[in-house]
């Protein structure tokens, strides 16, 4: 089931010039258009290349990302500048450029294909098994690569209810939190009464720093609409609504234009394929705030309403959207299915563990070597994925946690490294799934700062609407603000836990019940930083700023100036090659030093402070 | 349909919520934000329950004023897992209102420890939410909720005097912590910035209600347009049923 390489089975040669939002914003653009422009004037080659923009391969670090087919060639950091040299030696006299291609850090060996990388080998694309391959403008990319097969097949020899019966033989579960069963959801809608139904995809990620549902809305729009018109046909909608996040303006404009496309090939419309199905797709753009992904608000939202989150003791899938059976799934559960349906359960059961089945999409950011989308199959460990996929720590540091699930999720330590990733064995661990966020964190990262960070996120995006949520963020904000402030106390320890039962209990949404993780997963595993702030009044990691002052070790200190160049106000002095000093009279302390110096040489003065 | 109800068994309507059965039944739940013209919003989490669907193992908490009984049910309205629950509710709603006497016997009553009270905007309100369903029943939208999160709070559009606003004091009436600023002086009253001429009763001459309330509720009643305050109508009403029975 894995994506195949070589996409183009005729010869000729394609160049796939990556214009995902990182690759954009680093120049992709050009690069495509330079290519477009300089390629005209070879008239002497008889076959002309192909040159398409794709959707975003993840690796938006290494970006402009430009790829060339049959021969499967990658190459990193493109410049418009170098799109000519790439024409004539590449696609005419067939040489590379080693100067483009990526360089393994350990083994130092030039790679040709991004696919030879640590960073892609060890990943499983299924959500993303087209994004970077096709023109996400150009519905017939996706049919050539078994796009709307599914869809066919089902009309043709699938009832509506063989359909649930795959998903749910496939053990496909909910990919935007939560992790319900997908197949169980559809069968509670089909069976619920309603004069119509509807399907909605939830594209609202609002988590910070999250962009894979992003990614598959601009670089995969067909593989979300052929999954909600198999959702449509299992369940018996008429309509679906794409709930896409305000600020996303590409993937609405890729996924109009794809909703367009399928209309004129009888995808989308009154008679699919010449079938009685009858279902249509609409985007209605996000409401702007966190909390609007959460389903009955994103309904309520939809509806013109205000986007605050309702008790959920009647499903959705009972009375949803305009008070009709509704189902909602997130981008990537929608963009499962089309494998799922066409390729059966089983090869999708055959992947992960034994209650989280399938792939799941991360986005790896924070303090890793390789940052950027991965997709890897469930149970992987995050060992796995921070070491062998992330390439390890940046300037090897210490690993101190991973953040998992979002702005809501927890804080996993060291010791938990091994755990394999799925639905279940994160929410044991104290954090969750989330949307898939994995944010890295070393040892010069203080737990205390990480959760009153996410708890003010928390308290600003709650939307206000209950007590336990919105009084309960507001005090375990203020008791954060206290211990990093240097003034917190034991009792304030026993104050948090206590507010975090009743949040956990009594909230009325989802956001309000999870909100406490970061404090609970912090307090689990590094009650001792807290202790540090409280009985000690230091900041072990030399992260607040009330407890902590630094000085530079002379010994180790290089004179190389980086300190000196990123400290803002000038409180550090040193002639080059010579011992750098702080004057602390002039020192905020925010640590800026300590963060950049490469020889350790910055130190925290670690006795008590008062 | 057949419930249990802490431990006993009750006849429950379809479809009624948990709290309503309750009230029924004569056993108490408490509420913030319920009220029974408007039904549950389920925002102030005070009213939560233990509950069991049947085929589950555990209970879970539910909130009484929202949660629909469909099923034959399991029903705990005191434990102490509720109790903590209300205490801490008490605790954080108690200081936003620090000094109103109805949250201090609350907090007395669950044993809430005090925060320290925190200011908000307008001061003791602890954002229920009942006064802009008052102001929506009477049909108006003259105050709303503004901001989300530890930020959000009630007032009208940008603060100033809403053109929506009649004076009628149908929000200031409802909130069960007083917070919402009703001035009466004489014939004039003050509320959300707005100053109004208080109409006099054509019986007591008792300043009772403002103009721009009045023709409001003339415009869509089929009554006369009489001016008397609520006990004048009473008797009128009164002496009118005794002569229609002589
Ligand atoms: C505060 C909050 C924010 C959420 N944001 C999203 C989101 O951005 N995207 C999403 O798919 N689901 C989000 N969810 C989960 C949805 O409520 C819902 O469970 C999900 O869309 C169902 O789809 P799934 O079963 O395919 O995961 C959020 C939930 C909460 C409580
Ligand atoms: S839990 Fe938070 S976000 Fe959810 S309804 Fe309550 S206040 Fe709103
Ligand atoms: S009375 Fe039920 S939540 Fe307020």
């Amino acid at each position: 089931m894995q994506a195949s390489i070589n996409v183009n089975s005729n010869d000729r040669q394609t160049v796939l010039v990556c214009c995902g939002t990182g690759c954009t914003a680093n120049g992709g653009r050009e690069v495509f258009k330079t290519f477009e422009t300089l390629l005209k004037d070879h008239a002497e080659i008889e076959l002309l290349p192909v040159i398409k923009a794709t959707g975003c391969n993840g690796w938006c670090e290494k970006g402009p990302l430009v790829r060339l087919l049959p021969r499967d060639i990658t190459y990193c950091s493109v410049a418009p500048e170098d799109v000519s040299e790439i024409i004539d030696k590449t696609l005419i006299e067939g040489i590379l450029i080693k100067r483009l291609l990526y360089r393994d850090p350990v083994s130092k060996e030039y790679l040709s294909s991004h696919h030879q990388t640590d960073f892609y080998r060890k990943q499983h694309k299924i959500a993303l098994r087209n994004i970077g391959e096709i023109d996400p403008g150009q519905i017939d990319d996706y049919i050539e690569r078994e796009g709307y097969q599914a869809l066919k097949k089902a009309l043709q020899e699938m009832s509506g209810q063989d359909i649930i019966n795959i998903v749910q033989a496939a053990g496909l579960r909910g990919r935007g939190g939560g992790g319900f069963p997908t197949g169980r959801k559809w069968q509670a809608c089909k069976n619920a009464s309603g004069e119509e139904k509807f399907i909605i995809c939830n594209g609202d990620e609002g988590d910070p720093g999250a962009f894979m549902d992003r990614s598959i809305l601009e670089g995969d729009p067909h593989t979300i609409i052929e999954g909600m018109i198999l959702g449509a046909y299992a369940v018996g909608a008429s309509r679906g609504y794409v709930y896409v996040r305000d600020e996303y303006d590409l993937a609405v404009q890729n996924l109009g234009q794809a909703i367009g496309n399928a209309r004129q090939r009888g995808y989308l419309g009154n008679s699919i394929l010449g079938s009685d199905l009858a279902f249509d797709i609409e985007i209605v753009r996000g409401g702007g705030a966190f909390v609007c992904g959460e389903e009955t608000a994103l309904i309520a939202s939809i509806e013109g309403r205000t986007g605050e989150p309702h008790d959920k003791y009647v499903f959705p899938t009972e009375k949803g959207l305009w008070g009709m059976p509704t189902v909602i799934n997130n981008v990537e559960t929608w963009a499962n299915v089309p494998v799922i349906v066409l390729h059966g359960a089983e090869p999708f059961a055959r992947i992960g563990t034994e209650n989280s089945k399938g792939t799941k999409v991360f986005s790896l950011v924070g303090k890793v070597v390789n940052t950027g989308l991965v997709e890897v199959p469930m149970g992987t460990t995050l060992r796995e994925v921070i070491y062998e996929i992330g390439g390890g720590l940046l300037k090897k540091r210490s690993f101190k946690a991973v953040q998992t699930g979002g702005p809501s999720g927890g804080c996993i330590p060291a010791s938990l490294l091994d755990l394999p990733i799925d639905f279940d064995s994160l929410i044991e661990a104290g954090s969750m799934m989330g949307s898939g966020g994995l944010i890295v964190m070393d040892d010069h990262t203080c737990m205390v700062e990480v959760a009153r960070y996410y708890t003010n996120f928390l308290a600003g995006e709650s939307c206000g609407k209950c007590t336990p949520c919105r009084e309960g963020l507001r005090a375990q904000l203020e008791i954060l603000n206290r211990i990093c402030d240097g003034e917190g106390t034991i009792e304030d320890l026993d104050l948090l836990e206590d507010i975090s039962v009743t949040m956990q209990g009594a909230s009325l949404c989802a956001l309000g019940r999870t909100a406490p993780n970061p404090v609970l997963s912090t307090l689990r595993y590094f009650r001792e930083e807290y202790l540090a702030h409280i009985e000690e009044r230091r900041c072990p990691a030399g992260v607040c700023r009330a407890l902590t002052t630094f000085y530079i070790d002379p010994v180790k200190c290089t004179g190389c100036q980086v300190c000196k160049k990123h400290c803002s106000v000038n409180a550090i002095q040193g002639e080059r090659k010579e011992v750098h000093v702080i004057d602390e009279s002039i020192c905020i302390r925010c640590g800026e030093c300590y963060r950049q110096c490469a020889f350790d040489a910055v130190q925290l003065r670690q006795e008590e402070l008062r | 349909m057949k419930i249990m109800l802490n431990g006993q068994e009750r006849e429950a309507r379809e479809g009624e919520t948990i709290l309503e059965m309750c009230r029924r039944e004569g056993v108490p739940i408490p509420t913030f934000c319920y009220h029974q013209a408007f039904g549950g919003q389920g925002a102030c989490r005070m009213c939560m329950v233990e509950l069991r669907e049947e085929g589950q193992e555990q209970m879970r908490l539910v909130a009484a004023c929202t949660y629909p009984i469909k099923s034959s049910v399991e029903i705990i309205t005191e434990s102490e897992r509720i109790q903590r629950l209300r205490r801490t509710i008490v605790m954080l709603l108690a200081r936003r209102a620090p000094d109103n006497p109805l949250m201090e016997a609350l907090a007395r009553t669950y044993s809430s420890p005090r925060l320290t009270a925190i200011e908000v905007e307008p001061p003791n309100c602890i954002l229920c939410g009942l006064c802009i369903h008052a102001c929506e029943e009477m049909g108006r939208t003259a105050i709303w909720s503004m901001f989300r999160g530890i930020d959000k709070r009630i007032g009208t559009p940008y603060d100033e005097a809403s053109e929506d606003c009649i004076g009628c004091a149908a929000c200031a009436r409802i909130c069960p912590t007083q917070a919402i600023n009703l001035e009466e002086e004489g014939s004039t009253r003050r509320i959300w910035n707005k100053t109004f001429d208080l109409v006099a009763c054509q019986r007591c001459g008792k300043h009772y209600a403002t103009r721009e309330e009045l023709e409001y509720l003339w415009e869509r009643s089929e009554y006369g347009q009489e001016q008397l305050c609520e006990s004048c109508r009473k008797k009128t009403l009164a002496i009118n049923m005794k002569s229609f029975q002589q």
